[in-house]
């Protein structure tokens, strides 16, 4: 991944992290301000539910009251308090007095607490009703609630209690209205809120008793848990219920006890605030934060495109120089028009390329002054050793010449014999030098390496058995796979036989050379191998420098020129040796031509 | 005692009549009456044994009849014999008597109408007699000639008529009857030229049509008597002969159920039913028939002897209880008795409809004064099997009713009187002990 990308790819991710981040604060922060004002409108709602409680209360003491105070209810009691035996003359009038004081219930008790009169419960009557025989206990001058029996179960109820005195044993008015889906309907409700009642009390959760202002409510089971939490705890508890898969179907729902005087669990109130408008305005955050980041990514991918083009030019002209200077441009410079950073950069990188191209012509000037200094040593060195026996044999001649006689003819031919081959041998060397001055390029043809290896192997067969010489072994290992290449087959062929020479030179006792061919990925790779004394580490380093030899009689020109040839071919020679352990060396020649060029650079 | 204190009553009853009237009695006028029967057919052999006692007697005769101190009399016959096996029974009818439309009263005509409502009897005509056989004892036989459904009838085509004080004038099926005054009635011209009775009406219905003056005569619900009374109106009432009783639709399957059905009767607070909801007016009981008509109602138990074991364990399931809902003391009743019922671990659910109920709360007419046959007849209302007399000894009478308060279909609970809501205008007045109604001595006159 390049630089620019990578600059990029940063950019984006801190923008749209960063974007992310505001967006979700921004939605938690929502979220919260929403429930703080959910719950503070269902305690507002709550705290109405209590107040309507208070007034219904204080409107059934009212009708009670009223009741406990009309003309006939006082003839009742008087009657009674006469006769207590003709309380079966009353047992309708409860029906007919609860009726037109809007009561569901309403019941009529002598002083003892049993029923005389029961609207809610007509055969009821002589049975004994609880709130008034509690020893000890007066009843509450308060609306309370109560679970009141029915004939066909039970029902929540808000009640009041008055007497009827008129004797020292009064009779008892006992009036309720029916805490049920009416009572609930009758509740004026903000919108997107419902009541929802609870009347089973305590014991095992019935979803039959759970009703709201429409009647029984759907998925009842889904209010369990709530229900049982204020079963268990007697307290107010608040829950999320989901109704459907739609998280926006979902309520806050806060779940009020409902008690009597005496504390027992009667039922439960249970005020249901829709979720709806708090999940669609989530919804709506959501989208903005998304479309907000969408619009953020593309900014930042417009900003960051800029910014990384913007901070990666310089580099990326920096690196164009260094590709130049590393293709041979050393007169390459950066021109970056940039920060200050980067403008040092650049200028750091202009100096060093000119110390560089200063030190290279330095170091070039060295080395060509080193070479003349080497060719002059070599030449010296070469040229010297004939002139010593041509200026000895000259002075053999002079000398022979004043002696004179039969000697000196003996002198001359002998003289004359041996300034000829030292002639010749000032000739040959004279002949090499021109020789490697003269190196041609190749002409490419298709190449049996295999049948190169060969010729080559036998040109040479009578120097490996030449007589007064310890004889080396050769050894063929030719991959017959091999295909042809495209080589100039003289210059390879003198390439391999500076090789194969070398070779037989670094075995004066004898050994064992080795040619071998083989195909590798790439390229083909002849190797010539001989198990001589080895070469050191640095002189394999400088092997193949030109007018370097390790042979005392060498001209330091045969591996150059066999590097030379390989190069003009844009293939590689290497060399592998150790002391002691002989040495390989091994050409490898491209299969095609422009994978050649691959090789050029290492060859070069 | 008892007996002769509800005797005393309805002479007193009547006594209070005739002296509120100090007028001489006079023909005319249409007698307007309500009952609740809704009968849609007139013809008598279609009545049970418990139905037909108020209207069905003013056009058909029987060949005997109950007078108002509940002593069997003759009415078309003149006497009767049975043999020693009680199976073989002689009736010497009345002559110059008629039936409607001049017909004269034959043995014949009266063994057809009687062959007609007893397909079980060998009814032969023998001279001024008839003879009848059945095919077991029947020491009841006389008493039964005088139901309504053995009245006896003539049929001219699609018309039944009978030979009773008034005739048919107009007929309309389970709503209305028309009934003219029989000029050749056997025993003289009844008062009123007509009676109008209006058929289905409810008690409610009733009391308020007395109360608008839009009837004569209307029967009134026991509980609704002292209130009516107290209000100035005139009310006859009958003895208790009518029994308040949870009917069983079916026989005991296990001994559970029978505990449960004895538990569910000693849960019941009678007293308090007779007290409260029938505001006095009647007695609790524990037997089918009333103690002024048999005397040892005391050997079946008294109330308040609730037994200890009478709470029962486990559950029973829910039993229906169903009522007529025409009649708001009946729910009332019922619930009570669920009421009561919960407290003894019972479960029972009154409701209104009939459809597959458990039990049934009942109000049987007795139908008749002769003790062994009013078990028959309240046996055949509630569907249970009739009882069988070879005689009319008290222990018989004891044994069989005994038997069919064991066999756990019937759970009584109070006899109730009828009672009746005379109007400002009506005078002569009398009724039988099994509530029938002899408006051929009444006449319509002003109030004094």
């Amino acid at each position: 991944m390049s630089f620019r990308r990578k600059l990029l790819l940063l950019f984006t991710l801190t923008v749209v992290v960063a974007v992310a981040a505001v967006a979700w604060t921004v939605s938690v922060i929502t979220q919260r301000a929403f429930e703080q004002s959910e719950q503070e409108r269902t305690q507002a709602l709550v705290a109405q539910f209590h107040r309507e409680f208070n007034r219904r209360g204080q409107e059934v003491a009212t009708r009670v009251e009223a009741i406990a105070g009309s003309e006939a209810a006082m003839r009742m009691a008087l009657d009674l308090s006469r006769q207590p035996g003709n309380a079966g003359a009353y047992v309708n009038e409860a029906a007919s007095e609860a009726k037109p004081h809007e009561l569901d219930f309403l019941e009529l008790a002598d002083a003892g607490g049993s029923i005389i009169s029961s609207a809610q419960w007509p055969a009821k009557f002589g049975y004994k009703e609880p709130l008034l025989t509690k020893a000890g206990q007066a009843p509450s001058s308060n609306a309370f609630l109560k679970r009141e029996d029915l004939p066909n179960g039970t029902a929540l109820g808000l009640f009041a209690v008055r007497p009827i005195r008129v004797s020292d044993r009064p009779l008892y008015v006992i009036g309720g209205q029916r805490l049920d889906q009416e009572f609930l309907a009758s509740l004026e409700l903000p919108a997107g809120t419902r009541a929802m009642l609870y009347t089973a009390g305590g014991g095992t959760y019935s979803p039959g008793a759970l009703v709201d202002a429409a009647g029984p409510v759907r998925q009842a089971e889904k209010l369990q848990s709530l229900v049982e939490q204020v079963q268990a705890t007697g307290a107010e508890q608040s829950g999320v219920v989901s109704w459907s898969s739609d998280s926006a179907d979902s309520e806050n729902v806060d779940a009020i006890p409902l008690k009597s005087e005496q504390g027992e669990l009667l039922g439960m109130l249970l005020v249901g605030n829709s979720r709806r408008a708090l999940v669609e305005v989530e919804a709506r955050i959501r989208s903005a934060s998304l479309l907000v980041a969408v619009l953020a990514l593309v900014v930042a991918i417009l900003l960051s495109s800029w910014m990384a083009a913007r901070v990666t030019r310089p580099v990326e002209q920096l690196a164009e120089a260094a590709r130049e200077v590393a293709a041979g441009n050393w007169q390459a410079q950066a021109h970056v028009d940039a920060s200050h950073e980067l403008n040092e950069m650049a200028e750091a990188f202009n100096r060093m390329t000119r110390e560089l191209t200063e030190q290279r012509e330095r170091l070039v000037q060295a080395e060509r002054v080193a070479a003349w200094r080497e060719l002059a040593r070599r030449l010296a060195h070469e040229l010297k050793n004939p002139l010593f026996p041509l200026q000895i044999t000259v002075e053999n001649l002079l000398k022979a010449r004043e002696h004179g006689g039969e000697q000196f003819d003996e002198v001359f031919r002998e003289s004359a014999s041996t300034l000829l081959a030292e002639i010749a041998n000032l000739k040959a060397i004279v002949g090499r030098f021109s020789e490697f001055s003269r190196m041609p390029q190749p002409q490419l043809q298709a190449v049996d390496i295999n049948e190169l290896v060969r010729n080559v192997l036998q040109v040479h067969q009578a120097q490996l058995s030449a007589e007064g010489k310890p004889a080396i072994a050769a050894e063929l290992k030719l991959d017959d796979k091999l295909g042809k290449v495209a080589a100039d087959p003289e210059l390879l062929h003198r390439a391999l036989a500076n090789l194969v020479l070398n070779a037989i030179d670094a075995m004066p006792r004898g050994g064992t050379l080795t040619l071998r061919t083989r195909a590798g990925a790439d390229n083909f790779v002849i190797e010539v191998s001989d198990t001589g004394s080895g070469l050191s580490k640095e002189e394999c380093d400088r092997l193949f420098t030109p007018y370097y030899t390790t042979k005392e009689h060498g001209t330091g020109l045969g591996l150059a020129i066999a590097q030379s040839v390989v190069s003009d071919h844009h293939g590689r020679i290497a060399v592998k040796s150790a002391p002691g352990q002989g040495t390989t060396f091994a050409i490898e020649l491209p299969r095609h031509r422009e994978d050649a060029a691959q090789f050029s650079a290492q060859t070069g | 005692m008892r007996r002769i204190a509800w005797l005393l009553l309805a002479v007193n009853s009547v006594l209070a009549l005739a002296g509120a009237a100090e007028v001489r009695p006079h023909y005319g006028g249409t007698l307007r009456i309500m009952v609740r029967e809704a009968p849609v057919s007139l013809d008598p052999a279609r009545l049970s044994a418990a139905q037909g006692t108020r209207i069905f007697p003013l056009i058909f005769e029987g060949l005997t009849r109950f007078d108002t101190h509940g002593r069997l009399q003759p009415q078309l016959a003149t006497r009767w014999q049975g043999d020693s096996s009680n199976q073989h029974w002689e009736v010497w009818l009345r002559t110059g008597a008629k039936f409607h439309d001049g017909t004269p009263l034959t043995a014949e005509a009266v063994a057809t109408s009687l062959r007609a409502a007893n397909p079980a009897w060998a009814v032969s005509a023998d001279g001024d007699s008839v003879v009848i056989e059945t095919a077991a004892p029947d020491v009841e036989l006389p008493a039964e000639l005088a139901l309504p459904r053995n009245g006896i009838t003539h049929r001219a085509g699609n018309k039944v008529v009978g030979t009773g004080p008034f005739a048919v004038s107009d007929w309309q099926p389970g709503k209305s009857l028309a009934l003219a005054a029989n000029e050749d009635y056997w025993e003289g011209r009844p008062f009123a030229d007509s009676v109008l009775v209006t058929l289905g009406q409810n008690w409610r219905q009733q009391i308020v049509a007395l109360e608008l003056g839009k009837a004569d005569v209307v029967e009134a619900a026991p509980e609704q008597a002292r209130r009516l009374s107290s209000a100035g109106r005139t009310i006859v009432e009958s003895p208790p002969d009518e029994v308040v009783a949870l009917v069983f639709t079916r026989s005991t399957q296990s001994e559970d159920e029978v505990r449960v059905r004895q538990a569910l009767s000693a849960a019941i607070d009678r007293v308090s039913i007779v007290n409260v909801l029938l505001q006095g007016q009647g007695e609790s009981s524990q037997t089918v028939l009333p103690n002024w008509m048999t005397g040892y109602a005391m050997l079946f138990g008294q109330e308040g002897e609730k037994a200890e074991n009478a709470r029962v364990s486990g559950s029973a399931g829910t039993m229906t209880l169903s009522y007529d809902a025409s009649d708001p003391t009946n729910q009332l009743i019922a619930e009570r008795v669920a009421l009561n019922a919960r407290d003894a671990g019972i479960r029972v659910q009154a409701v209104a409809s009939p459809a597959n109920a458990d039990l049934v709360l009942a109000r049987i007419g007795l139908a008749s004064a002769q003790p062994q046959l009013a078990l028959q007849v309240a046996a055949g209302a509630a569907g249970l099997p009739a009882p069988q007399f070879q005689g009319t000894s008290p222990e018989e009478l004891y044994g069989r009713e005994k038997e069919m308060l064991q066999s756990g279909r019937i759970i009584p609970l109070a006899h109730v009187p009828e009672a009746t809501a005379l109007g400002p205008g009506v005078n002569g007045w009398h009724a039988d002990l099994a509530g029938g109604w002899h408006l051929a001595d009444v006449w319509l006159g002003s109030t004094p």
